[in-house]
């Protein structure tokens, strides 16, 4: 069994008198250790896939299961609750808390957790020092830079240790040098740490970094090789 | 509940502090308005034990018929006597009022002259500071009541001098009745020698203690009736009625500023609601976050009511405190025709600041707080 399996998920919009349907029918499995990207032109539903995975928007038809769990039949409350135990998400301009440092933005999520101070002290020192950022916990996110801010994001969102981490978009709003250094964090969590990651891009070098790499077109998935990828866009 | 609230505490306050202009704002808004509901408080309060607690109501007080300005009240001494013959009397006190002003005022200064032993006896009073001794031996001397003091900067020795008046003061005295202690209290002789030969064999007014099981009205009317053939009609009222109908002016005042205390506290939930509204508004993409991390919509819900609950209460309790000490320090009253309404601070007001604080945070806090709380994740992530 996979550890996303998503099933016939339909998502439509009203825009005015017209009806956009981005997906139609999307099935998908994502084993426990991929890391898949997904490109595709803009309105093609790659974010609103993301965010239904997500447990942040909800399908008009179809399920999603994630480690056993069909989180699209989970109401508000516990799909928060499952939110906080099984997702990271690391968004594309790194929305962190501004009164918070780098050290209490990363901690969030972990505050939701049955787990003792000093195992929540740890894990967060412990994610810090994975994007690198040990020496600047104490800094506010305005006294960092937009890469900074990105790897701060990027612990937050592997702090809990969650099933899945999705990210929209993670360099869409850094330098080509920064995008660089984020792309080997992501690839290295994935090798190293065996998380299990989903991305948006419109990048086809990001996208490239993936070991899946999925094409969205008329709301469905078509799976590609990395140069066909590159070819597409 | 209250760990995880905890752990969230930093947030709220660090929140709250990031616009700290806004905040203090709110928080001096909700001082300004909690002290003037406090001071509007206080005001009844003190009208309402000076009106209604049990010595008020038992205790009888004569006074002359169609007269309500003490200057004009001219009862003769032996009226005291003719009363004490009747039945269901305990005791009757004459006392000669003078007062520097007969309007409403905020520093009214009463005399009231009345036999020192009997006085003891029929007032609960309490010297804080000099003798009675001195009192009921020396001619001239005064007790004053704590306020007067406080207002006047009088202490025992202090030689204490207004209009025709002047007096040795020879303690100071607090009572379980605030009213009682914006009173300067001489011997009857004193008062009545002091104002001259017109005065002489005169009071003010008479109070009479009925004896225990007297229905004080059937009293009053049998006072009244027995008097009636004197050479001074006379009207008697319970003391609490005496006071008011002589502050009758002053109560229908008081009676309109508890609205004005209503008013305070639709002030405080109208800004402190208002600054929680902008406050939201303006993070509504941050909550989408929290959301997305993994907190409840209950939770945020509770974020944006602490938030609001902290600046209304910090400013409550700021303002019921400055108020209470005001109060307090000030010792202020309002009186007229010799009658006075005590400012005075009391536990009761304080636990009143308090709660109302508390719960005017709450309650400005609910509606933005479901604002959001219920915002959709998606569409406030995209609103950034």
């Amino acid at each position: 069994m996979a550890l996303v399996e998503i099933r016939n998920l339909t998502k439509s919009f009203r825009k005015g008198d017209e009806v956009i349907t981005p997906l139609e029918g999307v099935d998908l499995d994502v084993e426990s250790g991929d890391f898949i990207s997904m490109m595709g032109p803009s309105g093609t539903g790659k974010s609103t896939l993301l965010n239904m995975v997500s447990g942040i928007d909800r399908p008009d038809s179809g399920a999603i299961t994630v480690d056993g769990v069909e989180i699209t039949k989970l109401s508000r409350g516990k799909l928060a609750d499952w939110r906080a135990a099984n997702l990271g998400y690391i968004f594309q301009t790194h929305n962190l808390v501004p009164v918070l440092t780098a050290y209490e933005n990363v901690e969030l999520p972990s505050l939701l957790l049955p787990i003792s101070a000093a195992e929540r002290c740890k894990r967060v020192e412990l994610a810090l020092e994975a994007v690198g950022l040990s020496d600047r916990a104490d800094h506010y996110p305005r006294q960092l830079s937009g890469g900074q801010e990105q790897r701060v994001g990027i612990a937050r969102a592997i702090v809990a240790h969650p099933t899945v981490v999705v990210a929209d978009e993670p360099t869409g709003s850094l330098d080509a040098a920064t995008s660089v250094q984020i792309q080997v964090l992501l690839k290295r969590l994935n090798r190293e740490l065996g998380i299990t990651m989903l991305m948006v891009t419109h990048d086809p070098n990001v996208a490239a970094i993936a070991t899946r790499r999925l094409y969205l077109d008329r709301g469905q998935i078509v799976e590609t090789r990395s140069d066909e990828l590159v070819g597409q866009v | 509940m209250m760990r995880l609230f905890g752990r969230f505490a930093p947030y709220v306050v660090k929140t709250l502090w990031r616009h700290r202009a806004r905040t203090l704002l709110t928080v001096g808004g909700a001082a300004v308005a909690m002290f003037v509901f406090c001071f509007v408080g206080s005001v009844q309060e003190g009208l309402r034990r000076l009106t209604a607690d049990e010595d008020a109501q038992r205790t009888l007080i004569v006074f002359q018929e169609n007269r309500f300005c003490p200057t004009s009240s001219r009862l003769p001494l032996d009226y005291v006597g003719r009363i004490q013959k009747l039945p269901g009397v305990a005791d009757v006190m004459p006392v000669q009022v003078w007062t520097n002003n007969c309007r409403a005022s905020l520093d009214i200064v009463v005399f009231n002259g009345a036999p020192p032993r009997q006085l003891r006896q029929a007032r609960d009073l309490t010297l804080i500071a000099g003798n009675w001794s001195e009192f009921e031996t020396r001619r001239d001397a005064a007790i004053v009541g704590r306020n007067v003091a406080q207002r006047r900067r009088l202490v025992p020795g202090s030689q204490f001098s207004i209009g025709e008046m002047s007096v040795k003061v020879a303690g100071v005295f607090s009572s379980s009745v605030p009213a009682e202690e914006n009173v300067i209290y001489t011997s009857l002789d004193f008062l009545q020698y002091g104002r001259g030969q017109d005065f002489i064999g005169i009071a003010t007014q008479l109070e009479v203690k009925p004896t225990e099981g007297t229905d004080p009205n059937e009293l009053a009317r049998r006072i009244d009736e027995a008097l009636k053939s004197g050479p001074v009609a006379t009207t008697t009222r319970s003391k609490g009625a005496f006071q008011t109908s002589t502050l009758s002016d002053l109560v229908d005042l008081i009676d309109f500023a508890h609205w004005l205390g209503y008013a305070c506290l639709a002030l405080v939930l109208s800004l402190v609601a208002t600054t929680t509204v902008m406050s939201v508004q303006d993070r509504i993409q941050e909550h989408a976050v929290l959301q997305t991390l993994g907190l409840r919509p209950s939770r945020i819900f509770r974020l944006v009511v602490a938030e609001s609950m902290l600046v209304c209460t910090i400013g409550g309790l700021c303002g019921t405190a400055v108020a209470l000490a005001a109060l307090g320090l000030g010792g202020m009253a309002i009186g007229a025709e010799g009658v006075t309404i005590a400012f005075r601070p009391s536990m009761q007001l304080a636990l009143l600041g308090c709660v109302i604080s508390l719960g005017v945070g709450i309650v400005a806090g609910v509606f933005p707080a479901i604002q959001a709380s219920r915002t959709p994740i998606v569409t406030a992530l995209r609103q950034g």
